[in-house]
């Protein structure tokens, strides 16, 4: 088949590109920075390339057999290249902006070798086709994260980013027991043979660990809190791009896209996910820290997308990818706002901050916009998505579940309206603070800007994730 | 991406709803551009906006029957729009207001910093709500009519720099409100099968159509600002710029929350008389009547005390709309169409007011009809009119709601009628105090009348208050029974009242309310006092000060069960943290502990290490074998 190459480009080059950067960087730092972005973007572009193909209906497809019956394999499909686009593109709005953010910090070299790789091994798990190579992908993922939360190497700092990783690798493993339990009853690990099998309920659980783990769902969740020492730009990295979104890529990859579910789990998930959407809405409104209440958002709404995901119905699957978009964009741009908040103030206390929209006029509409977003609030694309969520669950086998995220979406409004207005508005705190650099208000105000327009052109996301539900044949 | 171009229209002028749309939000974004220093400029832009508006709206409510539909997203989210003669009489007064009340701000403004941002949220506002209004998709309308939140929100930040709370107040209670639609929507597209507003006929409001019912309608009287919804509007009214409370409380919201119940009890569901869901509907209009009147009652502030009747009013429409009977829903659009007349002229009498005092505080004001002769003139019509005096329109329109809350049952024309009462009560507190009694103003007020840009719309709007009243046959018979001809049948309710009981009964309620404002006025020597006698009775007295000090207010509960709520999800949360970082920790160095102590160093103990590790192995192959 044609165009293969276009897969290797958007897996490789991020990925092996990530080793030459400390090399770089020894001589040239500036060069190394262009590079990194370049790497990122590469990506996007080629998955873009592959949109058209994918969307043909005969995606791109690369295959080499093994020894010992194994095969492994790349596939862009659109879901596939759908993900890798989302990912891709906010993950380059992350790297400009952290030119601004990260130039007075050491150990630059590390981080764009990290945050590369990190993206690199998320092109890689988004495109294939074999449980062993999504396995490896994912804990190349976890190490990346892991480097990146400690990267400012306090005590408290590396024991968070060990618990990040160690609760994240537990659940990986427990999913990894999970693909050789569906390996013993299929004899394979390639996905493209055993679409449309049942899988048996235990192996479910194990998988749903690893999902949960990566995807912070309530109760292995605490993690993702504990992530917020890490630099804004990799929060942002964890919320929006990449390691969050892995977990709800392979409930999709395998539970929309390849597996037949017992129709329990139709119920079961969209609980699991809507008691985790309402306890993380609930600690979102106690807590003071902007980054954890920003943490605690994503939990809470990575609930919708799972709700989206496992509810059962064309709208509601459809408006869980959608979701997926909106949200990187949204939060990606909440945790940029937020950095600059933090980079300009120096604490990460809402309770010391105020009145800031004064000073940070740019940064404030900017956090309004995605604000308004992530509560679906038109003319912003959360709206749409949100609505197509709560539209799936009303439609769903227990409709009642619906209801427990309008209780979520109120809440939704309030705890962001409260830490926006403690942060932008009232007594002003810090008169004379200044704008971030041009960098970073530029990455803000394209992130809400995004939101704004991909509410507006609604047409075209929506036209893309009609396109990989409806291809799924299951409705 | 499919079908882009092809755009399906019926009949003539499609591109009239586009310029109902996009002219204004172009201005709007002229406005925001435009600097403080040219005024004139961003004036300029908000009239040509407000004008242009009005002139397509004539346009649309002139022309036939129009369809449009341009597939956009998938999922049958079509841009779908459709003028016909209930949407285009909604859009031309709408834009009605947005013009008189716009003249008025470009006067009031003047002068003042934040003239580029309410005119920028003005116009966004009026393309927002034809866009909602217009809309005949489901999604596409919950898009204009939820995007209203942001305006609502922006309206109520620009004065409010250091306290936004009265901003997050109303996001988030019309938010709730907007949010419940949504789930009504889904609901009620779930068992229509069908995202398109005009093929939803008559769905039985009977198993799960009873919750998409209850939804949509909660949806619909939130944005009307009915009860629970309802209590950021009086605080709003102190907060907000000037033209905010004419605009949005007093004729907009109103406008399309009246619209959508209407479309929703009518058009989409089949409103019963005398069901469950009928009663519950008139039970919310009652109370909503009687607890905000019973309130506005004590207010000392002009405009909080207008706020109040502003929601007060709604419960009205809720009441005459809920009967489920023709002579309800005339009554019910009838009276919309009035409230909005004479609220949003009491609000432009009050902001003159305050543009000449300075304040609207009524302990500060007082004798100004002498200064301000035609202000006074315009406030007496419509504080007539909203009273239910005949001929003023609020007359007409009062009568048949109590006719059908009659027929409804008395316990609801019991309510309608107290809140008459204390309606004509508060109003002739307000005049006697504004207007009459010894002259009194702050030092810094100028003793003269409104600009003429100022007294225009006032004057208009009190004249409507006649017309509608005096010639009830032209919102009646001409414009409201025709668009439900199939549900009005051969009545006819124009003219004069039917039963001369219930206008005997009416006129009675009035006396008695002059009477009351005699005896308060003697009692306490002025008009402010007039009803201090009700205000401090035994009782009430002490249900006013727990209302004063919002215990009843269902933000600050509804704030009290999320802060709890917040705090049990938050014990949570922390108890499972402390799973990981406490007592898995302890778990595993226990653990590691005991290890520890099993590798002491001794050889000999290695050596038992080993050889019953071989013999567990050596036992374990013969098992197997």
């Amino acid at each position: 088949m044609e165009g293969q190459g276009i897969i290797f480009i958007c897996i490789f080059v991020p990925l092996i590109g990530a080793f030459l950067l400390p090399i770089i960087g020894r001589f040239m730092p500036r060069l190394r920075n262009i590079l990194a972005l370049l790497f990122v973007l590469t990506a996007f572009i080629s998955a873009a390339i592959a949109l058209p193909q994918a969307l043909s209906g005969t995606p791109i497809l690369w295959q080499m057999e093994l020894p010992l019956g194994f095969t492994m394999g790349f596939l862009a499909d659109g879901l596939a290249v759908f993900m890798a686009m989302t990912s891709s593109l906010v993950a380059s709005i992350i790297v400009f902006y952290s030119f601004g953010y990260i130039e007075h910090y050491p150990n630059q070299n590390e981080y764009y070798m990290m945050v590369v790789l990190f993206i690199g091994s998320m092109m890689g798990l988004v495109f294939s086709t074999n449980l062993l190579l999504i396995y490896l992908f994912w804990e190349i993922s976890a190490v990346c994260c892991w480097r990146l939360i400690g990267f400012y190497r306090g005590k408290d700092i590396v024991l968070r980013a060990d618990k990040a990783f160690l609760v994240t690798v537990g659940g990986a493993l427990l999913m990894l027991i999970g693909f050789i339990s569906i390996y013993v009853q299929t004899g394979t690990f390639n996905l493209l043979d055993m679409q449309g099998n049942a899988i048996s309920n235990a192996a479910m659980v194990l998988i749903l660990f690893g999902i949960l783990s990566k995807s912070a769902t309530l109760p292995l969740h605490t993690w993702l809190p504990d992530a917020g020492v890490a630099p804004s730009p990799v929060t942002s990295l964890l919320h929006a791009a990449v390691l969050v979104k892995i977990g709800v890529y392979v409930y999709a990859r395998l539970f929309l896209v390849n597996f037949q579910l017992d129709a329990v789990w139709e119920t079961a998930v969209p609980v699991i996910a809507g008691v985790s959407a309402l306890v993380s809405a609930g600690a979102a409104m106690i807590e003071t820290d902007i980054k954890r209440i920003i943490a605690y958002s994503t939990i809470s709404q990575l609930g919708f997308i799972f709700l989206g995901l496992s509810c059962g119905t064309m709208v509601g699957a459809a408006g869980g990818l959608l979701y997926i978009l909106m949200h990187s964009l949204a939060k990606g741009g909440l945790f940029l706002c937020a950095g600059i908040v933090e980079h300009s103030t120096h604490t990460k206390d809402i309770n010391k901050m105020g009145g800031l929209a004064k000073c940070l006029p740019i940064t404030a509409v900017a956090f309004a916009c995605c604000a308004f977003s992530v509560m679906g609030i038109p003319p912003f694309g959360g709206f749409f998505a949100k609505f197509m969520v709560i539209n799936g669950a009303a439609t769903s086998a227990s409709p009642w579940v619906s209801v427990i995220f309008i209780i979520g979406a109120v809440m939704t409004i309030i705890y962001l309206l409260r830490v926006f207005i403690k942060v932008f508005f009232g007594e002003i705190t810090h008169p004379d603070i200044k704008e971030g650099s041009w960098e970073m208000v530029s990455s803000v105000s394209i992130l809400a800007a995004l939101s704004l327009l991909g509410g507006i052109f609604i047409n075209l996301p929506s036209y893309v994730t009609t396109f990989i539900i409806e291809s799924l044949g299951r409705w | 991406m499919s079908g882009l171009s092809s755009m399906i229209t019926s009949g003539n002028g499609a591109g009239l709803i586009w310029i109902m749309i996009i002219i204004p939000v172009i201005l709007a974004f002229l406005t925001l551009i435009i600097p403080k220093t040219a005024y004139i400029g961003r004036a300029i832009a908000l009239l040509v906006g407000v004008i242009f508006n009005f002139i397509a709206a004539i346009a649309v409510f002139s022309t036939q029957e129009i369809t449009m539909l341009l597939p956009w997203a998938n999922f049958e989210m079509n841009l779908a729009f459709r003028i016909y003669n209930f949407s285009g009489f909604i859009v031309l007064a709408i834009s009605v207001f947005a013009l008189l009340i716009a003249i008025y701000s470009v006067a009031f403004m003047r002068n003042k910093n934040e003239s580029g941002q309410v005119f920028f949220f003005y116009l966004l506002t009026v393309a927002l709500a034809n866009g909602a209004v217009l809309a005949n998709n489901f999604v596409i309308m919950l898009f204009f009519w939820e995007a209203l939140l942001v305006t609502l929100f922006g309206f109520l930040i620009i004065n409010q720099k250091k306290n936004v709370k009265t901003a997050v107040k109303a996001l988030v209670l019309s938010g709730t409100a907007d949010l419940l639609l949504m789930l009504g929507i889904a609901l009620t597209v779930y068992q229509a099968g069908t995202l398109s507003m005009d093929a939803i006929v008559d769905l039985p409001i009977s198993g799960i159509g009873v919750a998409g019912y209850i939804c949509l309608m909660l949806g619909a009287i939130g944005k009307a600002g009915s009860m629970p919804f309802h209590s950021w509007i009086p605080d709003a009214a102190n907060d907000a710029p000037l033209p905010f409370m004419p605009l949005l409380p007093g004729s907009m919201e109103k406008l399309l929350g009246i619209y959508l119940l209407v479309r929703v009890s009518y058009n989409f569901y089949n409103l019963q008389p005398e069901t469950g869901v009928s009663i519950a509907v008139m039970t919310i209009g009652a109370v909503t009547i009687i607890l905000a009147v019973a309130m506005a009652l004590i207010q000392k502030d002009m405009k909080r005390l207008l706020a109040y009747h502003a929601i007060s009013q709604v419960g009205y429409m809720i009441l005459g709309i809920g009967t489920a009977l023709p002579v309800g829903l005339i009554g019910g659009l009838y009276h919309m169409i009035n409230n909005a007349l004479y609220k949003s002229c009491l609000f432009l009498t009050a902001g003159s007011i305050e543009h000449r005092t300075g304040t609207t505080d009524l302990r500060k004001i007082g004798g100004l009809a002498k200064v301000m002769p035609v202000t006074a003139v315009c406030f007496i019509i419509a504080a007539l009119s909203i009273a239910g005096v005949p001929p003023f329109n609020g007359f007409f329109s009062k009568e048949l709601i109590f006719d059908a809350a009659l027929e409804s049952g008395w316990i609801f024309y019991a309510a309608a009628l107290l809140g008459a009462f204390m309606t004509a009560a508060s109003f002739l507190k307000m005049g006697h105090a504004a207007f009459f009694g010894k002259e009194n103003a702050p030092a810094d007020a100028v003793k003269k009348e409104s600009p003429p840009a100022m007294q225009l719309p006032m004057i208009i709007l009190a004249a409507g208050c006649i017309i509608f009243g005096v010639c009830n046959f032209i919102p009646v018979k001409l414009i409201f029974q025709p668009m439900f001809a199939d549900i009005v049948g051969s009545h006819n309710f124009a003219g004069w009242p039917h039963s001369a009981t219930l206008v005997l009964i009416s006129c009675i309620v009035l006396l008695i309310a002059v009477l009351n404002h005699i005896y308060g006025v003697k009692k306490t020597g002025q008009g402010l006092g007039a009803v201090d006698h009700i205000h401090y009775a035994p009782v009430l007295h002490s249900i006013y000060n727990g209302a004063e000090k919002r215990y009843f207010d269902p933000y600050e509960w509804l704030m009290i069960v999320v802060k709890i709520y917040a705090y049990i999800s938050f014990g949570i949360d922390r108890a499972i943290n402390w799973i990981y970082d406490v007592l898995l920790v302890k778990i595993v160095s226990f653990v590691s502990a005991r290890l520890r102590m099993a590798n002491n160093g001794s050889p000999a103990r290695y050596m038992v290490w080993s050889f019953s590790g071989v013999a567990f192995i050596v036992v374990l192959f013969i098992a197997l074998m």
